[in-house]
């Protein structure tokens, strides 16, 4: 695995535990500390300290995480649950109406087709389903 | 009197030229363009076409100013002659000033749009091997009913297909979508919308085609079908274009404008059995050459007669 994306695989891994410790705790958590999220994640990933600093500094720079001080520590919590953040991906790719520049970022393998153009679609393509049969 | 202009008026003729050109080629031009569908059976060259016409309205718009520049600098301050150079000098460096703007607002637009998706990406969709060993790693599944399959453009690409994606196609179908991403991908289509876009909003409002966008998404689309098609199979991939535009979207809106021509995903079909006869490509590549050709000449003679007396 390349380091970034070895990088790539802890945030994920990082960003799940907040998710799981949100959920135990329920509304008003406070959060985990660094050392905390060590605690778990250390000992069964062979990770340093200041590995995971890095990786809940990227989090909370990318705006997935938030903190909040707490003394001399951070406290991290999920900026926003799993549920939340996968429907605003799906809404860039999905909704038209999510604004052209934030769809034209991506590339995608089809835009939506009414019902009408869907029955169009399917008559295309039992044509085509028979001309290459002809051919055969 | 009877004698042919020479100096500034000659000057001033060309580049009235120049500007009419580039005004045609920014907007009724590309109008006429988008209606001619016949091209859409050779999407590489038609890609080419737009190209080529969307760079000489460019050089039209920005080679005035470089003239209305000679034609002080060569020929002195007459009032003739800054009554010519200074409307094109002004027409020269507002269309730069506006490409640079509009390049600059696009460019940031969609690096930070993309830049949150591949953030949301990795943390959310789980690494798929089926990315093939030649490309480990940018394959995600996003854990969702609802089919929809895409890729993130850039030094970091990524594929992305939801759990309804994968559960709707066959495994060739499969095949036939992730090469059509990675046709994208590979010829980096990205940066040819990209710079249609930025030249697209350079172009005052009123002129400009928003058709002609459109017909150049769609031509995008085409062609990376056409890659598709060879390694997978027309076959299947026309078979995952019907099963996933077919996927009820809970949360679709349908009818709030579509980013490619209506029906595109009818016309792709059409056009996996199609291919361009010969001559239509020489046509197309020697319109590509020739509407090149055009503003370059204009300028030059323009450029000449701004440094001779008159």
């Amino acid at each position: 695995m390349s380091p970034r994306a070895a990088l790539g695989d802890l945030e994920q891994a990082v960003m799940d535990h907040l998710w799981s410790a949100q959920e135990a705790a329920g509304p008003g958590w406070a959060g985990v500390s660094v050392r905390e999220v060590h605690d778990v994640l250390g000992p069964r990933r062979d990770l340093a300290y200041t590995t995971l600093m890095t990786v809940l500094d990227r989090l909370a720079k990318k705006g997935l995480a938030e903190r909040e001080r707490d003394g001399r520590a951070w406290r991290y919590r999920a900026a926003a649950s799993r549920d939340r953040l996968t429907a605003e991906a799906l809404r860039t790719t999905l909704d038209p109406l999510a604004g052209d520049d934030r769809r034209a970022a991506l590339l995608h393998f089809l835009d939506r087709s009414t019902p009408e153009e869907l029955d169009d679609l399917r008559a295309a393509l039992a044509e085509l389903e028979q001309r290459r049969a002809e051919r055969a | 009197m009877g004698s042919p202009p020479t100096g500034a008026p000659l000057a001033a003729g060309l580049l009235l030229l120049l500007l009419l050109l580039a005004v045609v080629l920014a907007g009724p031009g590309p109008r006429l363009m988008a209606a001619q569908h016949r091209f859409r059976s050779a999407p590489g060259p038609a890609l080419l076409v737009w190209q080529a016409v969307t760079t000489a309205a460019v050089l039209a718009a920005v080679l005035t100013g470089a003239v209305g520049v000679r034609l002080i600098l060569d020929g002195g301050t007459t009032p003739a002659r800054v009554a010519v150079a200074v409307p094109a000098v002004l027409v020269g460096a507002g269309t730069l000033a506006l490409l640079l703007l509009s390049g600059h607002r696009v460019g940031t637009r969609l690096r930070a749009a993309r830049r949150r998706h591949r953030d949301l990406v990795d943390v959310l969709a789980t690494p798929d091997g089926r990315g093939g060993p030649e490309r480990p790693g940018d394959l995600r599944v996003l854990d969702h009913p609802t089919p929809t399959a895409y890729c993130v453009p850039g030094l970091r690409r990524r594929v992305v297909l939801t759990r309804g994606t994968l559960e709707r196609l066959a495994a060739e179908e499969l095949d036939a979508v992730l090469a059509h991403e990675r046709a994208h991908l590979d010829s980096r289509h990205d940066l040819v919308l990209e710079y249609f876009t930025v030249v697209h909003e350079a172009v005052p409002a009123r002129v400009r085609s928003e058709a002609a966008l459109r017909e150049v998404r769609l031509l995008v689309e085409a062609l990376a079908d056409r890659v598709a098609a060879r390694r997978a199979g027309p076959l299947p991939l026309a078979r995952a274009l019907v099963a996933l535009a077919g996927s009820a979207h809970p949360e679709a809106t349908l009818g709030a404008g579509p980013t490619t021509a209506a029906g595109a995903a009818a016309v792709r079909l059409e056009l996996l059995d199609r291919s361009a006869p010969r001559a239509r490509v020489a046509v197309m590549l020697g319109f590509a050459v020739g509407v090149l050709a055009v503003p370059l000449v204009l300028a030059a003679l323009a450029w000449s007669a701004a440094g001779s007396a008159g």
